[in-house]
């Protein structure tokens, strides 16, 4: 395409098709390795071991998104710094990005993309002058190495609360598991599951253990390859006793009637294609990161092996006990395509060297800051032991504070990666029935 | 009294024997102990204190580790119930043995028709009351007062209400799921109706049609075997289901007369005599009362008697369907007629047999999400032979079935209704076409009957109002269940609602009646069929209170 031509058709708000552009091993490097080729800088009151709270927070307000300033300026929570770590992919989604990644385009729309085989499709450092450089990084993260392969949390324990009183008004406790049917790197079959007549995407399985109202109600949702699709969303109701479709297009229905939409789900869970993204520039930012066995546990609830979930602590209980290090970070806004969306737009704060996302900010459609979500991550070598050298940066505990509503849902995970716990089968509506009680 | 199931130990033994070198011992795992206690108060206008139902309920899961034969998710599963209903303590004028009917039908219709001239009031709990009727229903609606008020402890350990094994083991690539026990198998894709799902009977006296159907339906000892079969190249999903279903026969439970809910009244006909005047020109007749039934013939508890089903179900694109086959006894009571010795007379003994009839379905089921609607259909059908209905003459003809549901689910947000939650709304047509109807049947050739269910969710999906209808086409009869539950905390709900029903306005003629020179429409015996449980219920409008502690 001729220049001119690109020009009028950016100026027309028209996107074309991204040509795939070569990868060289120092953008591998880069962007998997960003610690060893970057500085961290050097702030005094980020040292470790520091704590901010809302006497010093102003000296440290650039490198804090603004809903953690705020929260820290009024008192509700205190920051203890923790050394910034790499927390490095498993070697082979490096190599498969290495493999694959200069094969990657994006489609002439949004949401759609040529990116066969696996790993991350656009390694190279994001330009404020691309203009799809937001696009890019909605791939990057929905291609991410996020859980891996495959993984489980067993158990899930999901609280809401009254952040006023900090009165926990439900508990649930799930098992979840995760399988990616394609864009497999580390467990066999890779890089595909076969067959998969569908073209699926990934595999979410969920069983409710309590409360007691709900028990025994199952979810599973598949995701497809093809962005524009929707999912396809299973429940299996306990009192039922029956498997129930469900219209999958209502991704903003308050999950369980928590705070925390299945949009939000591991940062977004929605469609590319659902958003206009944005690349707002790369900052260096404290994200909640850190070594989950070097964290003070929680004593309750109690786990037969002896692990402690990650305890909360804050106005309401509503945050993480945990230490925050400072990262490098890029900034991406996600704006809802539907004018109709109760979201006015997300603010993303991405980690640049897993791309999972721990820090979000909601804001509703008169531009007023409505929800915020943390995703605490914890390095897998200081997690369970069999976690160790899995190369995932583990979802570890959780707080979605609701600000407009006082309200929040905090959740402490036991993940485990192990692919001996979400085997295929489990993510199959006859599963579903044949488990069913 | 019904009878034990002296059979069932050598049954359950055998299966489990053939399941293989199972050796099990308790695993690591916790022991899973879940339950609740629940009260449930419900006031009928006119009538009072309607329900005081008191239920306790144990749900036991145990997993078990086993070694050698393969088998793995082993797992035994129990779910005990007990349940006092304190209405017949409490209310003994209205319900339990000492409940009068001025005539029979009283609870639903006036006393205007020759029909009610013909037949005798309904004997409340006839085993408390008339020896005769007790031994003729004997193994069907022979309740005492004490069944009556703990449903749950009688011959068949009801309060046993599930107690089944979970097993799987791998048959080549595929899956082999067992589950072997008292359970309960549920076909289909459908709320409230039972158009494939009809393996297990349903215990309509406990709330009529209105509770859910999990709490309802009677258990039964079966063996479930899936194979679990995964994807192929065409379908993401695939299995096979095999039922057996070796439990003695147990048929829908319609409610003793006298109960507080006795579907379409059936109990208190079943109940009733059938009065000749002292003028009557045969001798024999003259003067007498002959009991509408003489006697219940539940099929023998054999191997030719079990029931057995098979299902392919599977996944292809954005469908799910199954197909389905199933070789079970009807579970509503057939009424066979029983000429006398004087032709157009019945026998002096009885009217009536009721039969249980081998019935054959044929069915299927599927649903489909559909992107552009962001909804889900769900169509489920099915044909039987060998179901029988009621008719004037005769008092049955076996005829071949056709049911079916349409179903329509979507999930709406409506920001207006003040909800970060999305709505429900759920919308069903049920049809039933009787394929060799004869005009003296009371059941209309075809009829539909449509559902509508809207449900919405507030404060964090702690409190959410709902507004279920039912409007059954033929009968002109409308049923409106609006109810708001709250749940304070992870143990607590609290259900307000009310129940309110119109119509029972249909009458159907009924050949007796033309005899004594009114051929018109007559409300008994057999417009009961005609209305429908909605419309049989037009004078059952409650308010209901249900508080539950869950644990």
């Amino acid at each position: 395409m001729k220049p001119a031509i690109v020009a009028l058709a950016l100026a027309a708000g028209i996107s074309t098709a991204t040509q795939a552009l070569p990868v060289t091993e120092a953008q591998i490097q880069a962007s998997f390795f960003p610690y060893q080729t970057e500085s961290v800088p050097q702030v005094p009151e980020l040292a470790p071991g520091s704590v901010i709270n809302a006497g010093n927070v102003d000296k440290v307000m650039a490198y804090l998104d603004p809903a953690m300033y705020q929260f820290v300026k009024n008192g509700d929570y205190e920051i203890t710094v923790g050394e910034t770590t790499s927390f490095g992919l498993h070697q082979s989604y490096i190599d498969a990005t290495r493999k694959y990644a200069s094969q990657a385009e994006l489609g002439a729309k949004t949401g759609e993309i040529t990116a066969p085989g696996a790993g991350r499709p656009f390694p190279q450092e994001p330009s404020m002058d691309d203009p799809r450089a937001g696009e890019k990084l909605a791939w990057n993260y929905k291609y991410g190495y996020n859980w891996g392969d495959s993984a489980a949390i067993m158990p899930f324990y999901w609280y809401m609360k009254d952040m006023e009183s900090g009165k926990v008004e439900r508990t649930f406790k799930f098992n979840f598991n995760f399988l990616n049917y394609s864009r497999r790197t580390a467990q066999d079959p890779v890089p595909e599951i076969s067959p998969n007549p569908s073209e699926l995407f990934r595999g979410t399985y969920a069983m409710v253990l309590e409360p007691f109202d709900v028990k025994d109600t199952q979810l599973l949702i598949h995701k497809f390859q093809n962005d524009v699709k929707n999912d396809n969303a299973y429940l299996y109701l306990g009192f039922q006793r029956r498997v129930r479709r469900l219209s999958s297009g209502q991704t903003t229905d308050a999950f369980l009637g928590t705070d925390i939409m299945i949009e939000d789900f591991e940062g977004y869970g929605g469609r590319i294609s659902d958003m206009k993204w944005t690349y707002k520039g790369t900052k260096w930012l404290l994200s909640p990161m850190y070594n989950h066995n070097d964290m003070a546990l929680a004593s309750e609830p109690v786990e037969s092996d002896g692990y402690q979930f990650v305890d909360f602590t804050g106005t309401g209980t509503c945050f993480p006990k945990i230490t925050w290090q400072l990262r490098k970070t890029y900034v991406l806004w996600s704006e809802p395509v539907d004018p109709n969306h109760p979201v006015g737009r997300r603010e993303h704060y991405v980690d640049a060297q897993t791309f999972i996302i721990p820090r979000n900010i909601t804001y509703d459609r008169n531009g007023a800051m409505w929800k915020t979500f943390t995703i605490g991550q914890s390095h897998p070598d200081h997690h369970l032991p069999q976690n160790k050298g899995k190369g995932v940066a583990i979802d570890d505990s959780f707080s979605m504070v609701d600000m407009q509503a006082n309200h929040c849902t905090t959740g402490q995970f036991k993940g485990i990666i192990d692919p001996k716990l979400s085997p295929e089968s489990r993510f199959t509506v006859q599963n579903m029935r044949a488990s069913g009680r | 009294m019904r009878a034990g199931n002296s059979n069932l130990l050598p049954h359950a033994l055998g299966l489990a024997v053939a399941l293989g070198s199972l050796s099990m011992t308790a695993s690591a795992a916790d022991t899973s102990i879940h339950g609740f206690a629940e009260n449930a108060t419900y006031f009928r206008d006119g009538v009072g204190l309607s329900k005081f139902r008191n239920t306790g309920q144990l749900e036991i899961l145990k997993p078990l580790e086993t070694s050698g034969g393969g088998w793995y998710n082993v797992s035994v599963n129990a779910v005990l119930r007990a349940t006092y209903d304190g209405v017949y303590d409490l209310n003994d004028e209205e319900f339990g043995e000492d409940a009068q009917q001025q005539y029979l039908g009283s609870n639903w219709h006036p006393n205007e028709d020759v029909s009610n001239q013909a037949l005798t009031p309904g004997v409340p709990v006839p085993c408390e009351n008339d020896p005769t009727l007790c031994n003729n229903l004997s193994g069907y609606m022979d309740e005492d007062s004490n069944d009556l008020r703990t449903p749950d402890f009688n011959d068949e350990w009801d309060f046993v209400r599930e107690l089944y094994i979970d097993a799987s083991r791998n048959v080549g690539d595929d899956q082999l799921s067992i589950r072997l026990g008292k359970q309960q198998v549920v076909w289909g894709r459908t709320d409230l109706f039972r158009v494939l799902d009809t393996i297990n009977p349903v215990d309509y006296s406990r709330h009529n049609i209105y509770d859910e159907l999990e709490d309802i339906r009677i258990p039964q000892w079966m063996l479930k075997a899936d194979l679990l079969m995964g994807p192929n190249e065409v379908f993401d999903d695939m299995n096979f289901q095999l039922v057996w279903n070796f439990d003695k026969f147990r048929p829908n439970n319609l409610g003793t007369c006298g109960q507080s809910y006795s579907i379409v009244d059936a109990g208190c006909f079943f109940s009733s005599y059938i009065g000749f005047p002292d003028s009557f020109p045969v001798a024999d007749y003259a003067g007498s009362l002959i009991p509408i039934i003489h006697d219940v013939k539940l099929p023998e508890h054999s191997l030719q008697n079990t029931q057995i089903g098979l299902k392919w179900e599977g996944v292809y694109g954005d469908a799910t369907f199954s197909l389905n086959t199933l070789r079970y006894r009807q579970q509503m009571p057939s009424l066979h007629y029983r000429a006398g010795a004087v032709p157009g007379l019945p026998a002096l003994d009885g009217v009536f047999d009721i039969h249980f009839p081998q019935v054959n379905l044929f069915g299927g089921s599927l649903d489909y999400y559909d992107m552009t609607t962001d909804a889900t259909w769900r169509i489920e059908a099915a044909y039987t032979n060998g179901e029988e209905l009621a008719r004037d003459t005769d008092g049955h003809k076996q005829t071949d079935m056709a049911r079916y549901v349409i179903g329509f689910d979507k999930n709406l947000m409506i920001p207006a209704l003040g909800s970060t939650s999305a709505f429900l709304l759920s919308a069903q047509v049920f049809g039933q076409h009787v394929l060799e109807h004869e005009s003296d049947m009371p059941d209309a050739e075809k009829n539909w009957t449509g559902t509508l269910l809207f449900k919405g969710f507030y404060m964090h999906n702690r409190l959410s109002p709902q507004l279920v209808l039912a409007h059954d086409v033929k009968a002109a009869a409308t049923a409106i269940a609006p109810s708001i539950s709250f749940q304070p905390d992870n143990h607590w709900l609290f259900n307000f609602g009310f129940n309110v029903k119109e119509g029972g306005n249909k009458k159907f003629p009924w050949s007796v009646a033309a005899a004594n020179g009114d051929s018109s429409g007559q409300w008994e015996p057999l417009a009961r069929f005609t209305n429908g449980p909605i419309g049989v219920a037009n004078q059952e409008d409650e308010v209901q209170l249900t508080i539950r502690y869950g644990f």
